[in-house]
């Protein structure tokens, strides 16, 4: 019986992620009719910027919880950092890549 | 798993459905949360991650009522990515407990040896990861994330620290969202399958945690529960409380726990120094430490499960002062001393130390 129950609640948990990914892409196209309407250069640039500056506070208010700031490691090692942090520590999804971008630049 | 007690079949029966409970109920949540919630926000990251061997080193040296323990430590932790959603990690500790025999003579002593997680991560979905293995017991906040010596602002642990933390053995679901932009919410449930293997040892249990995270004020709070599922069947209960404020460099934390061995609570405040107008290069390396604490012993504990839980055999108060020099990133040079209050002896209890922590990447990091 318990066999059966966890093939599927397995079943259930792979799509839930199927209908995660999907419902982000929509959001991505979004994104993408938004960025038409501005000048394109200059909204990359103001977003990037603010992208790193919300990476930086959400790193602060994350992180520093618990430690103090580390200095950056190389990007391939803080993408395996930041994903056993995201486990350990349960940083929300949007977190997780704001702290990403920010600690990578 | 172990069935070895008298009324094998009911407990069993029991454990298979509460833990079938657990998690169908952790399915259905996340579930609601993944149809409700916003979906993940998109970044500009694209590179693979690479394996990556860290952890920390540590040499301490520990004086309790004038006994000196030398204590050196080590904690490796592997991370193994695999593809896009999957995380397999473990950690195990090495530690050691050197002193000088009564009689007189060199320091001698013995390793201890612990797996305290070795885990599969698969992360389902932006709200939902999956994990099954050894991991460590998510009661409160102290076990999973303030436990490494390079972390932790303290060199001991708090009194009620093995009160239903350690490690377990099984099944959990946990994950962290964002409710708005004033509030985010975390969850963990689990099951552990009870062992007696001595790298694997673990109790029979369901548990779960509940925390919010306000940004704006930095506070998070949190409420922790555990059902022992052998024995005595015993429930426990914690809550935790962290603030961060962003105006000065203060770090206040605090846990509460109950359960039948006993109860207790610790409150401590670390502060860096970098606020004073003078010394200010090695006064914005240097962080003071505050702790109270008391441990209130369950009637239900007796000498021999105190000693085999590391809890006080008798109601205890204790203060800590701590001194912190953090000489580069991930290592400290680190101090206190403490006064532990007991009906059996009142103890001064000093501890020097220092903790790195060190990270080695296990392939090719490819263009710098």
């Amino acid at each position: 019986m318990l066999k059966k129950i966890l093939i599927f609640l397995w079943s259930l948990a792979l799509a839930s992620s199927v209908w995660g990914a999907a419902a982000a892409g929509n959001g991505q196209g979004l994104d993408t009719n938004t960025a038409s309407a501005t000048t394109a250069a200059t909204r990359v640039s103001n977003d990037a910027a603010e992208r790193r500056l919300e990476g930086e506070r959400r790193f602060h208010e994350n992180c520093g919880r618990c430690h103090a700031a580390p200095h950056k490691f190389p990007p391939r090692m803080m993408a395996t950092i930041v994903r056993h942090m995201r486990v350990r520590a349960m940083i929300t999804d949007e977190d997780m890549h704001l702290i990403l971008d920010y600690m990578t630049q | 798993m172990n069935h070895c007690d008298p009324q094998t079949g009911r407990t069993f029966a029991l454990f298979r459905l509460a833990a079938g409970r657990a998690i169908f109920l952790s399915f259905v949540l996340s579930g609601v949360l993944s149809a409700v919630l916003p979906a993940s926000a998109q970044n500009s990251f694209s590179e693979r991650p690479v394996p990556i061997l860290t952890g920390n080193a540590g040499y301490f040296t520990n004086v309790e009522d004038g006994h000196t323990v030398l204590s050196p430590t080590v904690n490796p932790v592997l991370l193994v990515p695999m593809g896009d959603h999957w995380l397999i990690e473990g950690r195990g500790e090495f530690e050691g407990d050197f002193e000088r025999p009564d009689g007189g003579g060199p320091f001698g002593g013995t390793v201890d040896k612990e797996l305290n997680y070795l885990q599969a991560d698969y992360i389902a979905n932006p709200h939902l990861t999956v994990t099954v293995g050894r991991f460590l017991t998510p009661f409160g906040m102290y076990n999973e994330r303030l436990y490494p010596i390079w972390i932790r602002s303290l060199p001991e642990e708090p009194l009620i620290f093995p009160i239903a933390t350690g490690s377990s053995d099984g099944l959990m679901f946990r994950g962290g969202f964002s409710l708005n932009a004033k509030a985010n919410l975390n969850y963990s449930t689990y099951f552990s399958a009870g062992t007696e293997n001595r790298v694997l040892e673990a109790d029979r249990l369901v548990g779960g945690r509940l925390g919010f995270f306000f940004p704006g004020p930095r506070i998070e709070v949190g409420t922790s529960w555990q059902k022992s599922l052998q024995e005595e069947r015993a429930n426990a209960f914690g809550f935790h409380f962290a603030w961060q404020p962003a105006a000065v460099p203060l770090n206040l934390r605090s846990e509460y726990a109950r359960s039948n061995l006993g109860s207790g609570y610790w409150i401590a405040g670390a502060y860096r120094l970098s606020q004073l107008p003078f010394w200010q290069r090695a006064m914005r390396h240097t962080e003071v430490v505050l702790r109270a604490q008391q441990f209130f012993a369950g009637e239900d504990l007796n000498n021999e499960e105190a000693e085999e839980y590391e809890l006080p055999d008798s109601n205890a108060r204790q203060a800590d002062f701590g001194l912190n020099y953090y000489l580069r990133d991930g290592m400290k040079v680190t101090s206190s001393f403490g006064r532990q209050f007991s009906p059996d002896e009142d103890a001064n209890l000093w501890t020097v130390g220092i903790a790195y922590r060190f990270a080695l990447p296990l392939g090719n990091l490819g263009a710098q």
